[in-house]
């Protein structure tokens, strides 16, 4: 019977000493309250600010990058200089890049979303960022240096918005529930007082990849050119003399320099988002989504396939002087088997890459002149390895020239045409007018993602195009998108969407 | 036993000195000098001989088999029991004495349904006769369970039990089944059921050889499976393996299997692709002069073989039990298999007087197979088959081998060799799987049982794959590529519980309370290279190659950790009225810091209607009529990943240029947003079910039932404003299941030696979406289903997932409802004859109502296709105004389908002198047909989770038609 009660004893203490705790134990991942404890490791918090500037995609699939995504699907095809033809069952994807060419998106297409979310990604992420600094045990002053980076970088993305949707909520601090919308200029006055604010505790020198004092002069004289799109107020001379406070670059010789895969060694690039897909960055495929299924077969070793999308608009490849060296960031004419004379072959007849687009919604496979800005290796992968160009020193002095031709002083901007011109080996026509500065704004920064703040600024905008109509004054903004409407009820839609 | 010592002790008494020899000869040799010589005749109740009908001495393992006259022979001492047994009737004991007379003449009578009554079915923590329960418990003895081919072991449950549907979704002998039990209770997590193998939880069921399952007992409502807890909610399926067989046996079973596709999709072949090309008059259509049936290139006739031995040796106060199998089960595309070895060890010993028994056992498995080449398709996550796609794509005209016997390589996009890409790769896949436990029982007063299991869990899987630096795909090359990775799970479990068992009059009162504790551990880590020099190392000496990226290198490990107490009580007066109460607690460390613990109660009643006086009138025909009412809730833990509560960082994932340094860094970033809320989803229901029994030949159970799981989790959605990640882990919505389950066993025949039985069950189950959204977290009607990644359809979603709509909701582009993949009926009609020494059975399944689209006729069906890319034969025939992409009522096809899944025919022979006591031979046809209008390779589509339920994606591994030759011996 004794033993009996011992055994009986022993099961008991067996279920007694048994665990019951039950806080988790991580191996693999840290709390956010476990993290941020030395200055290395705040360094490593802040700098994923910086890798947030390639975007994302999102739990759905959704690509958010700014490159591909936003630049081609949203800047350009809406833009009088590229468009997505449909081919067969290709690139119809719902009919959205057909409806971004006519300027009839929709309120559910999905480059606006991704548009919104790849800016509010980076605003949220920066904003947890500066919450998660603030409760470390740095020195203030270190603090609200580190803050001043952020803020700058969090300026750049509320421009993106100021550009593309006006009216949004300004959201400034990790964790605030249901912002409804700000004014254009609301807005507007925020970036400007942001940047304005922190550009001197930023770094003064060039430093590459990097939110300095130069890219916040850059970003404010974008600002100030658009004033009058953005605000209904002019700030010419404003620009200019943010413009003139950009120092320590200069236009290089070859222009096709600013584009090659190790693009870094430019001294034109202000601004960049570096990409190295041997570091695991993902989303720089701009090359890829536009030149044709086969052009593989031009290169020798193991070259990615492409998504044969993307092509300059009809009238664009015409528009470049033959003289004109830019105009070799295009691909057109006979395309050729590596090593041989033979054409590459396609469904649809040989690859001639061919300005005329025949038919937009059923466009052939060589149709459209092809994106060839970037440098292209024989060995490309799907992602691609050359940063991708934000800000660069052409972008200043075409900045400069147009604001004095407005304030009415052409002569003041030739010294920064010519710059520009000669690079292109062209030269500098007698009157520098406000028509001679739009084209020049397309053939300089072709494929490079401005070019829709430019049609918008010079009203071309809202004129008919290739495949669109008269555009709306209200579609000179994009629509707030609609998920984002059903996930927050203070927000309002822009008006007359 | 008490035989055994009496014996013993006279041995040992007589043969002192032959001990030694005793060991090597078997008792009875020395027993011989006081037995009689018995003859006799066994006889059916009609006066018919029974031939193999077999007789063994009670408490030895000794005895012998009726001739084709039902004669037989026996040496018997005087005073023992004669054990007289036959299939299909009711086994016999016949005292044998100096005064019996000879020869004997022994009756047999028909076994009849009722004694199902009598069964012992495991209920979880402890067993109870079938005629005590009052939840919702289905049995399936070992001998009704699947025949054939079988690559995994839940598929042996295919067509066996009301309202739990196995889906088999193609033939790839490396991929197991899913299965639902009443319908998926998650959105979001897996909906599997919880197994228990021999009272251990949460065993990965092919751990266990199907040879060694003695039965199964599926736990279907809340208050059968409550005493799992937050571990219940998608039903319990108890796995009982070949531990208890008294006596001594060896056995052999093995079979070999010859088995081809069963069908495959009708495409052009070669001359009919240029009839049509030279009808059309289409000049820009390329012939490469080759004549190919890409289809048949891969497939091939598959040999599958399977090995099973087992001996045990059980008595009364010890016992083993040992078995090893082997099977090596191919595909019938070319190196696609997978082999197994498997070994299983358990012994018992009781002591302290027969009050304490010790139990200890291992099984163990082992399995390697080349998985066909497969690739994740960009945004959705979803892993397909390489070489679906491109066989159906390429031009027939193209031959397999160019003129310098190289593959042929043709430009163009998904037009790579089918033949090249399966042969190029090396790739060898491995898996471990244990399971090892120690069982402690000691009765502690008369009733009183305490009960401590300790167990260890392990499945390991390896993986290994060399690309060649000549493989090259879609114009790209890695220049090779090698990999390797581990992926580990580890569990250790304590389960203690005390029980106490009383009858006192006609109160029967049984009582349990136990204590539980198991912690999960996930870990593994992985690398791969790029750029080797030379192709000869493969995937063994990843260092070799030149091409190393950041990312290329990873681990991870997470574990977590769950708490239980339960306790369970039964109360029956009389054998008349029955209830039972469970409650359980469990906590995980996987529930948010708010929710750690949650409480899962049950009660059920029964009432035998048919024990009561007023139904005597009856009795003569209604053998038993029980009325059973429960209502239980349960809980799905592992709906919670662990670690999804907390906010966390991240590191390692993403990387930064850093400006100052001018190199690459790591950032931290957060991954995870916090939900200190978070839960598991909890299902309630509510059940009635009606068991009765006719004229000593139908037994039949009736069940109808409600489940509603609240607190569904999905991945809400969240604004980016408030948030450093776009979504949240949240529960929110509510789904519910309705249906009703049908089950009947006949024993249609029952005279001379003929026998014939049928199962037969039918289930309905309505599966409806009720709730998505509440105050804090809203969704919309989610777009589902997605087609990314096939031609054409990229960006196409097919399906929806919204409220008062079931998952698997087909819409077309204008949000036009066009049906869904859950089937209205399971049904499964089994049949099983015997005659004589010969056997006979049949298996059909089928689903009726559900809908499959068609997604690879849809892609077959593309504009452009013709002549670059091959079709359907049907191709020129689509109507003008279907869209090959858009999904449609055209694509939306009826998948309902009658499967012939098996025909067995059996034979016994009888003894064989001493060879071996029992022989079996059987031959199975597999597959033998379906019946279906469904268009496409096989209409069994798995039609759960809610990636792509019941879409046909281009991704079908033909299912086998297959022959099995097969046989058991004992010994």
């Amino acid at each position: 019977m004794k033993s009996k009660i011992y055994i009986a004893g022993f099961v008991v203490l067996l279920m007694a000493v048994s665990c019951t705790n039950l806080d988790e134990t991580l191996y693999d991942t840290i709390e956010t309250k476990d993290f941020g404890k030395n200055p290395v490791e705040v360094e490593r918090m802040v700098g994923a600010a910086y890798s947030y500037l390639r975007g994302f995609q999102d739990e759905d699939g959704l690509n958010c990058f700014p490159t591909s995504e936003l630049v081609y699907f949203l800047n350009l095809t809406t833009s009088d200089e590229a468009c997505i033809p449909t081919r067969g069952s290709d690139w119809f994807d719902g009919g959205r890049y057909q409806r971004a060419q006519r300027h009839e998106w929709q309120t559910t297409d999905a480059p606006i979303l991704s548009a919104w979310k790849y800016a509010y990604h980076g605003i949220t992420r920066i904003n947890a960022i500066m919450f998660e600094v603030s409760l470390t045990e740095l020195e203030e002053s270190t603090k609200e240096t580190i803050y001043s980076e952020l803020r700058g970088l969090r300026a750049y993305y509320y421009y993106l918005l100021l550009d593309w949707f006006g009216n949004v909520p300004i959201i400034t601090e990790f964790g605030q529930e249901n912002v409804p919308n700000s004014s254009r200029l609301e807005v507007f006055d925020f970036v400007e007082s942001e940047l304005l604010d922190v550009k001197g505790d930023l770094y003064d020198g060039v430093a590459y990849g990097r939110f300095s004092q130069n890219v916040a002069h850059t970003l404010l004289a974008r600002l100030y050119v658009n004033a009058e799109v953005f605000t209904g107020t002019q700030r010419w001379q404003d620009c200019i003399d943010m413009c003139e406070r950009v120092i320590g670059y200069s236009l290089e010789p070859n222009y096709f320099t600013s584009f090659l895969t190790e693009n870094q060694v430019s001294n034109e690039i202000i601004f960049a988002i570096p990409y190295d897909h041997n570091e695991q960055t993902v989303g720089n495929f701009m090359n890829s989504m536009s030149l044709h299924y086969n052009q593989n077969q031009a290169y020798p070793g193991p070259f990615q396939w492409s998504a044969n999308g993307m092509s300059a608009q009809p009238g664009v490849y015409s528009k470049f002087d033959e003289n004109d060296v830019r105009r070799n960031a295009m691909k057109e004419g006979p395309q050729f088997i590596y090593g041989t004379s033979n054409l590459i072959q396609t469904p649809d007849g040989d690859l001639v890459y061919t300005e005329e687009i025949s038919n937009f919604e059923n466009a052939k496979q060589y149709e459209g002149v092809r994106l060839y800005k970037y440098e292209v290796r024989d060995d490309e992968q799907w992602e691609r390895d050359h940063d991708f160009v934000v800000m660069r020193y052409a972008e200043v002095l075409m900045m400069q020239a147009e604001c004095y031709v407005r304030l009415g002083y052409p002569e003041s901007a030739r010294p920064f045409i010519t710059q520009v011109r000669e690079r292109a080996g062209l030269e500098v026509p007698q009157d520098i007018t406000l028509a001679f500065l739009d084209n020049e704004y397309l053939k300089e920064f072709l494929f490079e993602g401005i070019r829709r703040n430019v049609n918008i600024r010079f009203g071309t905008w809202f004129e008919p195009w290739w495949e669109k109509g008269s555009t709306p004054q209200y579609r000179g903004i994009f629509p707030i998108p609609q998920a984002e409407l059903e996930l927050n009820p203070n927000l309002t839609q822009n008006p007359e969407y | 036993m008490k035989f055994i010592q009496q014996t013993l002790t006279k041995v040992i008494y007589r043969h002192v000195c032959l001990i030694l020899a005793l060991l090597v000869y078997s008792l009875n040799a020395y027993a011989q000098d006081s037995e009689i010589n018995v003859t006799g005749t066994v006889i059916d109740n009609e006066g018919y001989p029974l031939a193999g009908a077999s007789l063994v001495i009670e408490g030895t393992t000794r005895g012998t088999v009726t001739d084709s006259d039902g004669n037989f022979t026996l040496d018997i001492l005087p005073g023992t029991v004669l054990q007289v047994s036959f299939i299909s009737f009711e086994s016999k004991q016949v005292l044998i004495n100096e005064n019996t007379n000879l020869p004997l003449r022994i009756t047999m009578v028909h076994d009849v349904l009722t004694l199902n009554e009598t069964v012992i079915v495991a209920v979880g923590y402890g067993t109870m006769r079938r005629g005590d329960l009052t939840g919702s418990i289905a049995s399936v003895s070992g001998d009704k369970l699947r025949e054939g081919v079988i690559t995994s072991t839940e598929q042996i449950l295919q067509g066996r039990i009301a309202g739990l549907s196995v889906v088999q979704g193609g033939g790839d002998p490396t991929k197991g089944a899913s299965l639902r039990l009443r319908g998926g209770t998650s959105l979001t997590a897996s909906s599997d059921p919880l197994v228990v193998v021999d009272g251990i939880p949460g065993v990965d069921i092919n751990t266990i050889h199907p040879s060694d399952v003695v039965s199964v007992d599926v736990l279907k409502d809340a208050s059968a499976a409550a005493i799992y807890g937050s571990r219940g909610a998608n039903g319990v399926i108890i796995v009982t393996t070949n531990r208890e067989v008294k006596g001594k046996a060896v056995n052999y079973s093995g079979s070999i299997s010859i088995g081809q596709a069963a069908n495959q999709l009708d495409l052009l072949s070669a001359n009919q692709w240029r009839a049509r090309v030279r009808d059309e008059n289409i000049v820009s259509a390329v012939d490469y002069g080759g004549n190919t049936n890409w289809q048949e290139e891969l497939l091939r006739t598959s040999i599958t073989q399977s090995h099973n031995v087992a001996f045990s040796n059980i008595g009364e106060d010890s016992g083993f039990r040992a078995s090893i199998n082997y099977m090596d089960n191919q595909g019938v595309i070319e190196r696609s298999n997978l082999e197994r070895i498997g070994a299983s060890l358990s012994a018992f010993q009781k002591g302290l007087n027969n009050k304490l028994r010790l139990e200890v056992g291992l099984t163990t498995n082992y399995d390697q197979w080349h998985p066909l080449r497969s690739e994740t398709v960009a945004g959705t996550g979803n892993e397909r088959y390489t070489m679906f796609e491109r066989i159906y794509n390429l031009n027939p005209t193209v031959p397999v081998y160019d003129s310098e016997g190289k593959f042929t390589r043709v430009a163009g996009t998904l037009v790579d060799n089918p033949v090249e890409i399966n042969n190029n790769r090396s790739a060898k896949d491995k898996r471990n799987r244990l399971l090892a436990y120690a069982k402690t029982e000691l009765e502690l007063l008369p009733g009183l049982t305490s009960t401590t299991n300790l167990s260890f869990g392990l499945n390991s899987h390896k993986s290994n794959q060399y690309l060649p630096s000549y493989a090259v795909m879609g114009g790209e090359s890695e220049n090779g590529w090698a990999q390797k990775t581990l992926a580990e799970s580890t569990y250790k479990q304590i389960e203690s519980f005390v029980t106490y068992d009383h009858t006192y009059d006609v109160h029967r009162i049984n009582l349990l309370g136990g204590y539980s504790f198991l912690e999960n551990f996930y870990e593994g880590f992985g690398a791969h290279n790029r750029n080797f020099d030379s192709d000869f190392f493969k995937y063994h000496r990843l260092q070799a190659g030149q091409g190393l990226r950041s990312g290329d290198v990873y681990s991870y490990k997470s574990a977590n950790r769950l708490v239980s107490f339960f306790g369970r009580a039964n109360y029956s007066y009389d054998g008349k009225y029955m209830a039972t109460a469970t409650l359980r607690r469990d906590g995980s460390s996987r529930f948010g810091a708010n929710e750690k613990w949650g409480l899962f109660p049950s009660g059920s009643l029964a009432w035998r209607i048919s024990g009561e006086n007023f139904m005597d009138a009856t009795s003569a025909w209604l053998e038993n009529l029980k009325l059973r009412l429960g209502y239980g809730v349960t809980g799905n833990q592992d709906a919670v990943p662990s670690y999804r509560s907390l906010a966390t960082y991240d590191a390692g994932n993403i990387k930064y240029y850093d400006a100052t340094s001018q190199t690459w860094v790591f950032a931290f970033s957060p991954s995870q947003n916090a939900n200190p809320d978070l839960k598991w989803e909890s299902t309630e229901q509510i059940n009635i079910g009606l068991d009765f029994a006719l004229f000593r030949r139908v037994t039949g159970v009736v069940e109808v039932y409600q489940k509603t799981t609240k607190d569904l989790l999905y991945n809400y959605q969240v604004p980016a404003t408030q948030y450093p990640v776009d979504r949240l882990l949240a529960n929110v919505g509510e789904l519910s299941n309705k249906g009703i389950e049908l089950t009947l066993n006949a024993a249609i025949l029952r005279n001379r030696s003929l026998t014939w039985d049928v199962d037969f069950t039918l289930a309905h189950n309505q599966l409806t979406i009720e709730k998505l959204s509440n105050d804090t977290y809203q969704t919309d009607d989610v777009p589902a289903g997605n087609l990314h990644g096939l031609p054409g359809l990229s960006g196409i979603y097919s399906q929806v997932l919204k409220e008062g709509q079931t998952i698997g909701t087909f819409v077309d582009g204008t949000g036009n409802i066009l049906g869904d993949a859950q089937p209205d009926l399971n049904l499964s009609l089994n049949m099983y004859f015997s005659y004589r020494n010969f056997d006979a059975s049949l298996a059909t399944y089928g689903m009726l109502g559900q809908k499959v689209l068609n997604a690879t006729a849809m892609v077959l069906s593309g504009s452009e296709r013709f002549p670059s890319q091959n079709v359907l034969k049907n191709y020129f025939d689509l109507p003008q105004d279907v869209s090959s992409t858009e999904v449609s009522d055209y694509w939306v096809e009826d998948a309902s389908f009658l499967r012939l899944q098996s025909v067995t025919l059996g034979y016994t022979l009888p003894a064989l002198g001493d060879w071996f006591e029992r022989a079996r031979v059987y031959v199975t046809g597999e597959n033998l047909f379906v019946l279906t209008n469904y268009s496409g390779i096989d209409p069994e589509i798995n039609y759960t989770g809610l990636d792509h339920p019941g879409i046909d994606m281009l991704n079908y591994y033909p299912r086998p038609r297959a022959l099995t030759f097969g046989v058991n011996l004992t010994f």
